[in-house]
């Protein structure tokens, strides 16, 4: 079972690279899981063709010690991608982060966990432990960085670096850094900057998402584009993004960069 | 924020501050406290201080509720779960509801303050208890009596009269300790006005600036005096007697606060003194133990005891237990001395 995490600054296009990835993997005939670890819990709309699926959280509250059948929380999407989205409190209430470690434990508890391929995708930057929790022992062994070539989402993907670096130190933890995803901005000498960041804190650059307006036409669609243009170029994008993440073998403990540094890199290449 | 630098600087005796405040709220009779938090936190407390009540002979349960929060309020935020709570509890009409919130509930960012502000029928106090922002048990104490005081307006001066402010409410002597606090000033013919905070209704803190002097049960309780100093005008002493010398100081003190004569209550106090010691004549000589070799004891009012009976502290005597807080007043030294005696007649 390969366990892949994605983190990035809010609003990068995780969900939609994530997304784009699980209906690539399930095309490929893998047995995939998408968990959405966000409480806004949009991670797999697309997939689920924009219905709402209840969260895990919700659930849990709402049943109380009542027991919970795993099909009440893991919904087939898109291809038989198994969805879950983890949810959280609203807004400037409660623990988000520890809203995700309840989850996970559901989710083993349910003995959920399981396919050939788990995709996590996580709130935007590891503001507490919680967040950090797919990262820990027994879940995702290989983090992908979403980030474009805007200077704020190449902080957070160095920010992520730290806290797989900090994991890493742990005798037991096998998480590791597995590439940059650079979803473009449009950012001028954006590929080269992400290409240059990645090998900075010692990793590289796996795969480069053009922005392209289908992405927006497949979300209005609530389809993933893979869904909806199966064959454009983005979705062979998504394709290629996929198998090369399938066939990646290059996992590193990031060296993340001091602040000055980053700020040097981004400037050299304005 | 506070941290603490090195674990072997940190205090180990310090407690919890929820712990201090509940020392003062539970005090009150008609109030009921709620901890903001996981059940534990509550458990944990109301068995200590049913304990304590017990030992002070006062059967009551202490008015200690729990919001029993469980991981659910702590992903989702426990506010509404306290809104059920005191919706519940106001209903009956108790004197006033204290909150404290605790440390996990501080963490996830409940706006604690901002649910006791409703509108609830009856005084909802919030007190910030958490303990992992530093304090621990004296700082509880502190900001509850402080709290309280904050809330009362002025009301006349009742002459010849004293309040007594942060008793320690945990001590096992503290209705001794209260006891000869009221003979002292018999002597002077002035009465307490208040406990502040020991076995009252919440309505009669609001008498808490009429007493014509405020006397604290130790030092640390400064910024509590001072506050009632500047607010209600009412001088302070900072600390109830200790030792033969300091309750005839204290007396002076509160003569010359209240504009009193003193020298009768003096004369009679020191021949009370006198017969006091006459009763321990055969510890004279008597070589004693204090932990250190030829040393005193180190605390004022032991060490004068010690002088006046003609004990010997040698490095080889009799070890002889020290009292923590030193009890108060020409009684308090008696009771320690009737101790002292029952260890030295087993060890010659």
């Amino acid at each position: 079972m390969r366990q892949i995490a994605l983190y990035g600054k809010g609003g990068i296009g995780k969900s939609t690279t994530a997304a784009n990835l699980s209906a690539a993997f399930a095309e490929q005939g893998h047995r995939v899981l998408q968990i959405g670890c966000d409480p806004k819990h949009d991670s797999t709309r697309m997939l689920m063709h924009g219905g709402g699926i209840p969260t895990a959280l919700d659930l849990v509250r709402e049943r109380g010690t009542s027991p919970i059948a795993p099909e009440e929380v893991v919904f087939i999407g898109y291809r038989g991608v198994r969805c879950v989205e983890a949810g959280g409190p609203e807004p400037g209430v409660g623990c988000a982060g520890r809203g995700i470690i309840a989850t996970f434990q559901l989710l083993e508890k349910l003995g959920a966990l399981e396919g050939d391929v788990v995709v996590y995708d996580v709130l935007g930057d590891v503001v507490c432990g919680g967040f950090a929790m797919p990262m820990r022992e027994g879940y995702a062994e290989e983090v992908y960085l979403v980030t474009s070539g805007e200077l704020m989402s190449l902080y957070a993907a160095n920010n992520i670096c730290k806290a797989i670096a900090r994991l890493a130190q742990h005798g037991r933890s096998r998480c590791r850094l597995g590439g940059v995803i650079c979803n473009s901005a449009n950012t001028h000498r954006e590929k080269e900057l992400v290409e240059r960041f990645a090998q900075a804190i010692g990793s590289f650059m796996i795969g480069f998402v053009p922005r392209d307006r289908i992405v927006q036409l497949a979300e209005l669609h609530r389809q993933t584009v893979v869904e909806y243009a199966p064959s454009s170029d983005q979705a062979n994008v998504y394709r290629t993004l996929a198998a090369a993440i399938l066939k990646n073998k290059q996992f590193t403990i990031p060296s993340p960069l001091e602040t000055d540094r980053l700020e040097a890199l981004a400037f050299e290449y304005a | 924020m506070n941290v603490i630098p090195h674990i072997t600087e940190s205090l180990r005796l310090e407690g919890c501050t929820i712990l201090g405040a509940l020392s003062i709220t539970t005090a009150i009779r008609d109030a009921v406290t709620v901890i903001h938090g996981p059940s534990g936190c509550t458990q944990h407390n109301f068995s200590l201080l049913h304990a304590t009540f017990l030992a002070d002979g006062i059967a009551a349960l202490p008015h200690l509720l729990s919001t029993h929060l469980t991981e659910d309020e702590i992903i989702f935020g426990g506010e509404e779960v306290l809104e059920t709570l005191l919706k519940d509890i106001s209903a009956p009409g108790p004197g006033c509801i204290f909150v404290l919130s605790t440390c996990i509930v501080d963490t996830i960012g409940d706006d604690t303050s901002a649910v006791c502000r409703k509108s609830w029928g009856v005084p909802v106090i919030y007190l910030p208890t958490a303990g992992f922002l530093g304090g621990g048990f004296n700082q509880g104490l502190i900001n509850t009596l402080m709290t309280l005081s904050h809330r009362i307006e002025p009301v006349e001066k009742q002459p010849l009269t004293v309040a007594l402010i942060g008793e320690k409410n945990l001590e096992y002597e503290v209705e001794t300790n209260y006891a000869e606090i009221t003979r002292l000033l018999n002597l002077l013919g002035v009465r307490v006005e208040l406990r502040f905070v020991r076995d009252l209704c919440f309505a009669d803190i609001d008498r808490l600036g009429g007493a014509a002097l405020n006397i604290l049960r130790e030092p640390l309780l400064a910024p509590v005096g001072q506050m009632l100093e500047w607010k209600f005008g009412t001088p302070f002493i900072d600390c109830m007697p200790e030792g033969f010398s300091g309750t005839l100081r204290f007396l002076a003190e509160v003569a010359h606060h209240l504009d009193l004569d003193v020298p009768p209550a003096l004369r009679k106090e020191t021949a009370h003194q006198d017969e006091v010691c006459a009763k321990f004549a055969d510890f004279r000589g008597v070589a004693v133990n204090f932990g250190a070799e030829h040393r005193l004891s180190g605390i004022p009012a032991i060490d004068e005891v010690v002088t006046t009976l003609g004990l010997q502290p040698t490095g080889e005597g009799v070890m002889l237990p020290l009292p923590v807080p030193v009890p108060i007043g020409t009684a308090g030294m008696e009771r320690l001395l009737h101790r002292w005696r029952r260890v030295i007649h087993v060890s010659l």
